[in-house]
């Protein structure tokens, strides 16, 4: 028996129609593939890009901030401190800079193909997770070389991971909808990116943050990820309860707010990207 | 079998176009403070909105072959994008019953990075399909195809007849229960044009339902038993194709467009037509008594009037009338050069007419171009097309070739087999 397909007006706010993009999952398995491949072709050293960005990052800020500002570090050496704070900010940042150019990019599929638009800032999410999983080894290595064993708390680094997902796609979903009607929005990203790293504990530590300003501060999302990294990685300094949850939930209120905007823009995607 | 595959009831859509579209936060935040102290402002961006489709309704059952055709902003694409998806109608609503594969430009979304094989699967994915499905059609697409060689070369390196011969590949093992297709026939060479009618064909003895959209009559011809003609947004006429493609020609031949550059002419002209040393100003077409007409008997001579501007003095102005099928065959140029007639070239207007010898032309659309060369077809002075018109015939058709001439035939008795010039070995002999 076959299913009728009803076209017309969408009305409501609730219309997510998830199914259609479940159904569509190896599309984004494919968009993810065509990014990972594609990202480093014609490149010498090719995936190692992927590694070298952080690091390289890392021995900056070890530098400026470790060495000569002597930035506090949780009584953790400030390289590690340092990249495992890079590792999640580095799939974000990355994240949210690919995705928000994303719909602009694909606009010729969009304009003559038919498939959820969902899928395609959802592929921006995804394809950075392979650089972090890469990173993540040279973490490993790092700690070694600086005789850190992880804890038991390792075992909850997943949820931080996926509270990292959620933030991204979150951010993301607004940020590609809004670039393809404001193509400010493009210019503005770099910026907004820079920013939100100095608004986020990576080179410094949360506990540098003055007490009063700690509840307005753990509205960020990134300040639950980088201290949950850091807490499951490094077992050092104790992890705030209170700042988790805000974090989790202004996450959870942008991926919500984000995929009721995204469905509601996707409408008119076609006639102005 | 009279199943409903394709339900449209009033389906609309309306564009905002021009200086109604802002596309950065600034133009927006203008556009609200004009409007502001300007009332009229936002009146006026009303004007700026147009239906490209008003009102279209129509049944389209199971296994039909339809053909949309139209002018240019008719609508055409618009009803095809809705169909897919692609875009939601303003107002109304359409009903669609199957799997809808919908090829509105082939090859959108190969990545020229990867390779032939790597792009048969992103573009499959893309189309709809899943990855076990293309596993189990890849074979067969590259047969299609003839790409075998090539397979791991990236795409970048195709030629483009190439590339559009994998994605057509790709798009025509969709297997879809109904097919959207834009004008996407009118590739690659001969042979493989065939192929795609084959596959076609195919589609058509599966009961699928397909939908084309093409400017291309003979195709729609071929392919189609029922044609929808789309003007303004609405739809004109719904039939069969001999009832509703007459009815378009005819509205093409009435309609006094401007005269336009011919496309192939384009690239050696100035973009400003005023700045051109010559120029095309009013262009008839007549009977051979002068009488205004746009439809021709097969043989009957058709004179062809037109009025020029020289702007600039010219050594030589060689007027060449060339006719053009609708399927874009250039089929026959008369050029007051070759035919040793000499046109003054001086800086002024002036009125040219030209009589053609019986044309033997099939029936077709047939649209004039008219072009100013100098005597050695070297430098191209000015160019325009002019009106068109029909010739018509109750047999002779593009198939049958671009013209139709009278051979001589002869016959002769044949001798007996056993004749001496008969070899041997060639002899046939049944019991």
């Amino acid at each position: 028996m076959q299913e009728t397909k009803v076209i017309q007006p969408s009305k409501g706010l609730f219309r997510l129609d998830l199914r259609t993009v479940w159904k569509y999952r190896e599309l984004l398995y494919f968009l993810v593939w065509r990014d990972i491949k594609v990202r480093y072709k014609q490149t010498i050293i090719g995936a190692a890009w992927a590694i070298c960005q952080p690091l390289l990052t890392m021995m900056i800020f070890a530098i400026i901030f470790g060495r000569f500002a002597k930035m506090p570090s949780d009584n953790v050496p400030y390289p590690i401190f340092a990249f495992a704070g890079l590792l999640p900010w580095t799939y974000f940042s990355q994240s949210i800079s690919r995705s928000g150019a994303s719909l602009v990019a694909d606009s010729n599929l969009i304009r003559k193909i038919y498939f959820p638009r969902l899928v395609i800032p959802a592929a921006c999410v995804v394809a950075p997770a392979v650089d972090l999983a890469l990173s993540f080894l040279i973490l490993l290595v790092l700690m070694a070389w600086y005789r850190f064993v992880p804890g038991p708390a390792l075992a909850v680094l997943p949820i931080f991971m996926l509270l990292a997902v959620v933030a991204a796609l979150g951010v993301s979903l607004w940020l590609s909808a809004l670039n393809v009607r404001y193509r400010d929005v493009g210019h503005a990203i770099p910026f907004l990116v820079q920013f939100w790293m100095y608004a986020s504990p990576i080179v410094y530590p949360l506990s540098l943050v003055p007490r009063k300003w700690r509840t307005l501060y753990s509205l960020n999302p990134m300040v639950g990820v980088v201290e949950g990294f850091r807490w499951s990685l490094l077992s050092k300094q104790n992890l705030d309860p209170v700042s988790l949850a805000l974090g989790t939930t202004t996450a959870v209120v942008i991926l919500l707010g984000g995929l009721v905007f995204f469905k509601r823009m996707e409408r008119v995607f076609a006639d102005i990207v | 079998m009279s199943e409903l595959a394709i339900r449209a009831i009033r389906l609309a859509k309306e564009y905002e176009i021009g200086e109604a579209q802002h596309n950065t936060l600034r133009d927006q935040i203008t556009a609200r403070l004009k409007s502001l102290f300007r009332p009229s402002a936002s009146a006026s961006s009303a004007q700026q909105r147009f239906w490209a489709l008003r009102d279209v309704s129509f049944e389209i059952k199971k296994g039909e072959m339809v053909g949309i055709i139209g002018h240019n902003g008719a609508g055409k694409s618009t009803l095809l994008k809705v169909l897919s998806q692609i875009t939601e109608p303003t107002s109304g609503r359409a009903e669609i019953s199957g799997r809808v594969g919908s090829l509105l430009e082939v090859g959108t979304g190969f990545h020229f990075e990867l390779t032939g094989r790597e792009n048969v699967y992103l573009y499959g994915a893309i189309l709809g399909m899943t990855k076990a499905e293309i596993d189990r059609k890849f074979d067969k697409i590259v047969e299609f195809s003839e790409l075998q060689q090539f397979l791991d070369t990236p795409v970048k390196h195709y030629s483009s007849g190439m590339y559009v011969r994998l994605a057509f590949a790709v798009a025509a093992h969709l297997d879809p229960e109904i097919l959207l297709i834009d004008e996407v026939l009118a590739v690659g060479d001969l042979a493989f044009q065939q192929k795609c009618m084959q596959q076609a064909q195919r589609l058509r003895d599966s009961d699928a339902t397909v939908i084309v959209v093409s400017h291309n009559m003979f195709s729609i011809k071929a392919m189609c038993n029922r044609v929808l003609y789309l003007s303004h947004g609405k739809v004109l006429a719904d039939g069969l194709p001999d009832q509703v493609i007459p009815m378009y020609e005819e509205a093409m031949l009435g309609g006094k467009g401007a005269l336009d550059t011919p496309r192939w002419a384009a690239p050696k002209l100035e973009r400003d037509p005023a700045r051109r040393a010559v120029s095309i100003t009013d262009m008839q077409v007549l009977d051979s008594s002068a009488q205004p007409r746009t439809m021709f008997d097969f043989g009957e001579r058709v004179r062809l009037r037109m009025k020029y501007t020289i702007r600039r003095p010219l050594p030589t102005a060689n007027f060449v009338v060339a006719l053009i099928r609708s399927d874009g065959i250039g089929c026959c140029n008369y050029s007051s050069s070759l035919d040793g007639f000499q046109i003054s070239p001086k800086v002024g207007d002036g009125e040219l007419d030209l009589l053609t010898p019986p044309l033997k032309l099939v029936a077709d659309l047939y649209s004039v171009h008219i072009l100013v060369w100098d005597e050695h077809f070297q430098r191209l002075h000015g160019a325009q097309i002019g009106g068109s018109f029909h010739v018509r015939h109750k047999l002779l058709s593009s198939q049958f070739g671009v013209f139709h001439e009278l051979g001589e035939w002869t016959s002769r008795p044949v001798e007996p087999l056993n004749s001496p010039e008969t070899p041997p070995a060639t002899k046939v002999e049944i019991r």
